[in-house]
């Protein structure tokens, strides 16, 4: 048993603690077990050797949502009577199996089992979110399109994305403070600690979540209610000692079952998770942040290209139209990006694409960042024939999926391209590029600090 | 400190002692005689002493003086704030170290050093004379009572823009309409927070409940820990972003520090130990009458001023006055988005080109007294946060500072008689000290807005106070007249003494580009600006209404009346 066995139980248990001990229990494995069959798809798929950062976060970042693709409230409705349900049924089979009294000290090991079970749970989530983090990928810095695109044509959320993108160094800061209490959490000493400070931060991306209507409102909360129950088992401690400054009893518990055989067990355990969720992933979202940043495609675009060019002229069905704010046809400039997206800036509307929902996807077609939550440009991805100077571009906007532009492109010096092919609705176009040899306010003040005047 | 380490070490973890400890605990804070402290306990806390009353102390004369001329019977939110909000520690021999500011914390350092040597000659002394205590638990309760309220005090005032979210004001549709790298970082983060002012709210809420919690005794620990967590944070946000504040942010960090000392060991004990754990705080018995109603008093003085009078002065500023934002209401057919349709110079048209240097490309009219447009030309900038507390309009420059990608940003007076613009640049060149209370540490962003241009400033300022003059009367006085006075075009609850002095007050540096523009316009979808522009040229300007809107959704939640 355990160390102190001597002492009786631990905490206690009356029937009223018991029934409401199971039903916890069950509402909080269900949201941990996956039922799904998606998931377990999902892990058989991923093979050891070409294992990608991204298959690891979607594992750790698994959530159930039964009734709809997204995880939402309602569904808890459903867990918790569900869990109901669950914990009448084991109480009642309970109190057949056991009519002595004297030990529900079962229930102890119960509790603890069940909050080891929570931290690591909490600890998986969070060291995911951590190194996506550190190595700032989660947040990329704004592409060439995003940078010259209107504040007021981003959504929230797009923009609370931009905002942590340009400065990599909070990021990486915010990441290893996120791994930092992920390790602490494996250590039953530090857990509450850790589990404390968690519901500050995470309190906060739950508050952003809702402010900027992120889409992980519901799995922010749930990381929270983990981190709570983790909290939970020593919160009068800390009430006593700190708020009522009273003297203070230390946890009492010790799991004595880890002899023999069992402690390489909980030692090997604990390394294979470590070495996966720590080790491993921390390699490769290292090696990813240098060569595959998840939000961007990681096709190449035509070499020499990138920047932003003025459209110096355009005519489209041979009639030539002057630059207007206004029109809703003429481009007004056009953006190469390092990979495969060209934008186009008009004042053509937009039906904005926004999910808010992180997913780290290996495929360039999926990985929506660069136009999710985003107006006043149209984005295409392009393939390139090479020989005969040829770029299709397809939108990449779902609400626009059968668009697709064909272009002849003529690179005449360094700085000037000249498109001409059809658009979307088979009207000829002409269009000359001009590249605009932009400064922003954002670098050059990165550059040379705000103290000290300057023109831009 | 000690006293915890050691009585929670001598008590043995038997169970059942709890009720032993209780007794223990209870005499221990009225009549038991402390245990002496160690030798270096009492010399770190001589330093830490002196340090920690030094830099809660105001350091400027500038400060008493404001103070001491508040009008206590007309405030202003910004009163209390400048109240809260002071430069400290020792600057006799000024704020950097050969000639080094490290980065706005050099003052620490020379306190530190004063602070250090003080220690060492307090304790000389001491030991010298005989006169030496055993322990300092009465006096160390005492800096903690100083350090708390300072601390609560100064990040409520802090909190207080942020729970009626004007700190961070929603975009400006001149800013809506600039692109994302046209702005600086420090503008960026600014805005990412003013367009979700619950969010805003939020987290003042968070700063307000730190510093509340930091007023009780009992609650000090949960509020130093989270004014750690949140100013921590904030810290590390200015760095990153180059925000300007991370001094003052630091020093609440600082404060939060040092009242986690008296917990951390027993912290330690009880969890990481694991070991039975008697906290030791030493309260002194207020037994006199008087003292219990000075405590009282004091303690309902501070909330009721700090708190609810707080309150009740920033929500009026929320409501008619926006700090940051000018909040005189503009011509109400004028306001919104607009395509530059045609463009006249010296009767000469300019076609649209995104290239030309000249040409206006777009414009706005704001909700209140402004008008943008973009040109294409390089432009001076102003790079500083945009905060501080002007009173007038013009100078209320968040909607310009930071902002690049060519946009001018004109203040106007409206006579709406005769339908006549007059209107000043917002850019200054050498702009206005801001933040007077806070001195050094407060959030210039510039360092033309601290010292170095302040000399500069007091030398051209008289040279400049006839031609200051002459600058406000430009505009003719049939048109004054009609135009109104500014001091009384918000609401008059929002009309304190703070700002009629101010008004009073000749404005200083007045060297701006003035523009007068006669407009046009049935019902505000299409406008004819004509008349002289900036360079003296006569222009003719037609403006069709964009009819955009914005991706981004705008709150429920709006400052200022307009």
């Amino acid at each position: 048993m355990s160390k102190t066995s001597s002492s009786g139980n631990i905490t206690a248990w009356n029937k009223n603690l018991l029934f409401l001990l199971r039903i916890i229990f069950v509402y909080f494995l269900i949201q941990i077990i996956p039922l799904d069959l998606k998931f377990y798809k999902q892990i058989s798929r991923g093979n050891l050797p070409g294992l990608h950062y991204g298959d690891i976060f979607n594992i750790a970042h698994y959530y159930p949502s039964w009734f709809s693709n997204a995880p939402s409230f309602a569904d808890w409705g459903v867990f918790l009577l569900f869990a109901v349900v669950i914990g009448i049924i084991w109480t009642l089979w309970d109190r057949n199996r056991t009519t002595t009294t004297n030990n529900n000290i079962g229930y102890d090991k119960l509790y603890y089992w069940f909050r080891v079970i929570l931290r690591y749970r909490l600890s998986v989530a969070v060291i995911a979110y951590g190194f996506i983090k550190l190595f700032p990928l989660q947040a990329p810095y704004p592409s060439i399109s995003n940078l010259n695109t209107n504040y007021g044509d981003f959504t929230r959320w797009k923009l609370f994305g931009l905002s942590l993108g340009i400065v990599p160094s909070y990021q990486s800061f915010l990441g290893a403070v996120e791994i930092l209490l992920g390790l602490l959490l494996l250590n039953r000493k530090t857990a509450s600690i850790a589990a404390f400070i968690i519901i500050v931060f995470t309190g906060n991306v739950f508050m952003s979540n809702l402010a900027y209507e992120g889409g992980e409102v519901v799995y922010s909360l749930f990381l929270i209610s983990l981190a709570f129950f983790i909290l939970l088992y020593d919160l009068q401690r800390i009430i006593n000692l700190l708020i009522l400054q009273k003297p203070t009893a230390p946890n009492r518990f010790h799991p004595s079952f880890f002899q023999g055989w069992r402690k390489y067990v909980r030692l090997g355990l604990k390394t294979a998770f470590i070495l996966l969720f720590v080790v491993i992933y921390g390699f490769k979202t290292h090696s990813g942040y240098r060569k595959d940043q998840f939000q961007y495609p990681n096709q190449r675009g035509l070499p020499g290209f990138a920047g932003i060019y003025n459209v110096s002229r355009f005519a489209i069905g041979g009639d030539t139209l002057v630059y207007s704010k206004l029109d809703p046809v003429r481009w007004t400039d056009v953006v190469f990006e390092k990979w495969n997206t060209i934008s186009i800036r008009s004042n053509r509307p937009v039906i904005i694409d926004s999910t808010n929902i992180d997913k780290i996807l290996r495929t360039d077609q999926k990985r929506s960042y660069e136009y999710e939550g985003s107006a006043g440009r149209h984005y295409y991805s392009y393939k390139t024939d090479t020989t005969n100077h040829l770029l299709t571009l397809q939108n990449r906007n779902p609400h626009y999926a059968t668009e697709q532009i064909l272009l002849n492109y003529d690179q005449v010096n360094d700085s000037t391209i000249v498109l001409s092919g059809t658009d979307q609705d088979r009207l000829p176009i002409y269009a000359v590029l001009q590249k605009i040899n932009k400064k922003y306010l954002l670098q050059e003040v990165e550059k040379r600090g705000r103290r000290k005047s300057f023109k831009l | 400190m000690s006293s915890t380490e050691t009585l929670s070490q001598s008590i043995s973890p038997k169970p059942g002692s709890a009720q032993i400890s209780e007794d223990l605990y209870k005499s221990e804070t009225e009549t038991i005689p402390a245990e002496a402290w160690k030798p270096y306990e009492r010399i770190l806390f001589r330093i830490a002493f002196i340090f920690f009353i030094a830099i809660s102390i105001p350091n400027s004369f500038e400060w008493y003086k404001i103070v001491a001329n508040i009008d206590w019977t007309n405030l202003h939110y910004r009163d209390l704030y400048d109240i809260a909000r002071f430069g400290s520690g020792i600057n006799l021999f000024g704020n950097t170290i050969f000639g080094n500011a490290l980065v706005g914390y050099a003052n620490w350092v020379i306190t530190l050093i004063f602070a250090i040597t003080g220690g060492f000659i307090w304790t000389a002394v001491a030991v010298a004379r005989k006169t030496e205590r055993k322990e300092y638990r009465s006096l160390y309760y005492w800096l903690r009572v100083i350090v708390r309220y300072r601390a609560g005090i100064g990040i409520i005032g802090f909190g207080f823009t942020k729970v009626l979210p004007v700190q961070m004001p929603y975009p400006s549709l001149g800013i809506l309409n600039t692109d994302f790298g046209d702005l600086t970082a420090q503008k960026i983060y600014w805005l990412s927070v003013g367009i979700v002012p619950w969010y805003q709210v939020f987290a003042g809420i968070v700063e307000l409940t730190a510093g509340t919690l930091l007023l009780f005794r009992r609650t000090t620990t949960l509020g130093a820990i989270l004014l750690f967590g949140a100013l921590g944070d904030i810290v590390y946000v200015n760095f990153a972003y180059d925000g300007g504040v991370h001094v003052y942010s630091t020093y609440f960090v600082l404060l939060a520090a040092f009242l986690l000392v008296n917990d951390l060991p027993g912290i330690y004990n009880l969890f990481i130990l694991e070991r039975y754990t008697v906290p030791v705080f030493y309260y002194p018995a207020f037994k006199k009458k008087w003292q219990q109603f000075t405590r009282i008093g004091l303690k309902s003085l501070t909330i009721g001023i700090f708190l609810i009078l707080f309150f009740w002065l920033q929500l009026v500023n929320f409501w008619y006055d926006p700090y940051k934002q000018p909040s005189v209401a503009g011509v109400k057919t004028l306001r919104g988005s607009f395509a530059v349709t045609e463009f006249k110079i010296n009767n000469t048209v300019i076609p649209y080109s995104p290239l030309d240097t000249i040409r206006w490309q777009e414009a706005t009219f704001e909700d209140w007294t402004t008008l943008t447009f973009r040109v294409n030309k390089p432009t001076s900038l102003d790079l500083s946060n945009g905060g501080g507390d002007p009173q007038r309009d013009i100078n209320r420059t968040f909607e310009i500072s930071g902002v690049g990608g060519g946009q001018r940003v004109f203040h106007y007076y409206a006579d709406e008689k005769n339908k006549v613009l007059y209107l000043q640049d917002k850019f200054k060149p050498v702009p206005d000290i801001r933040n007077r209370a806070s001195g050094a540490g407060g959030d210039g962003g510039t360092d033309r807005n601290l010292a170095q241009q302040k000399s500069r400033e007091e030398e051209t300022a008289k040279r400049d106070a006839a031609n200051n003059k002459a600058a406000l009367d430009w505009i003719p006085k049939d048109a004054l007249a009609s135009i109104g006075d500014e001091v009384y075009k918000i609401d008059e609850r929002a009309i304190t003494t703070r700002r009629k002095r101010e008004f009073a007050e000749i404005p200083k540096n007045e060297k701006r580009k003035k523009m007068v523009l006669h407009y046009e316009t049935r019902d505000g979808n299409r406008i004819i600006l004509t008349g002289i522009n900036e360079n003296s040229d006569s222009v003719y300007i037609v403006l069709d209404k964009i009819n955009r809107r914005h991706i981004l959704t705008e709150s429920s939640l709006k400052a200022g009346k307009y």
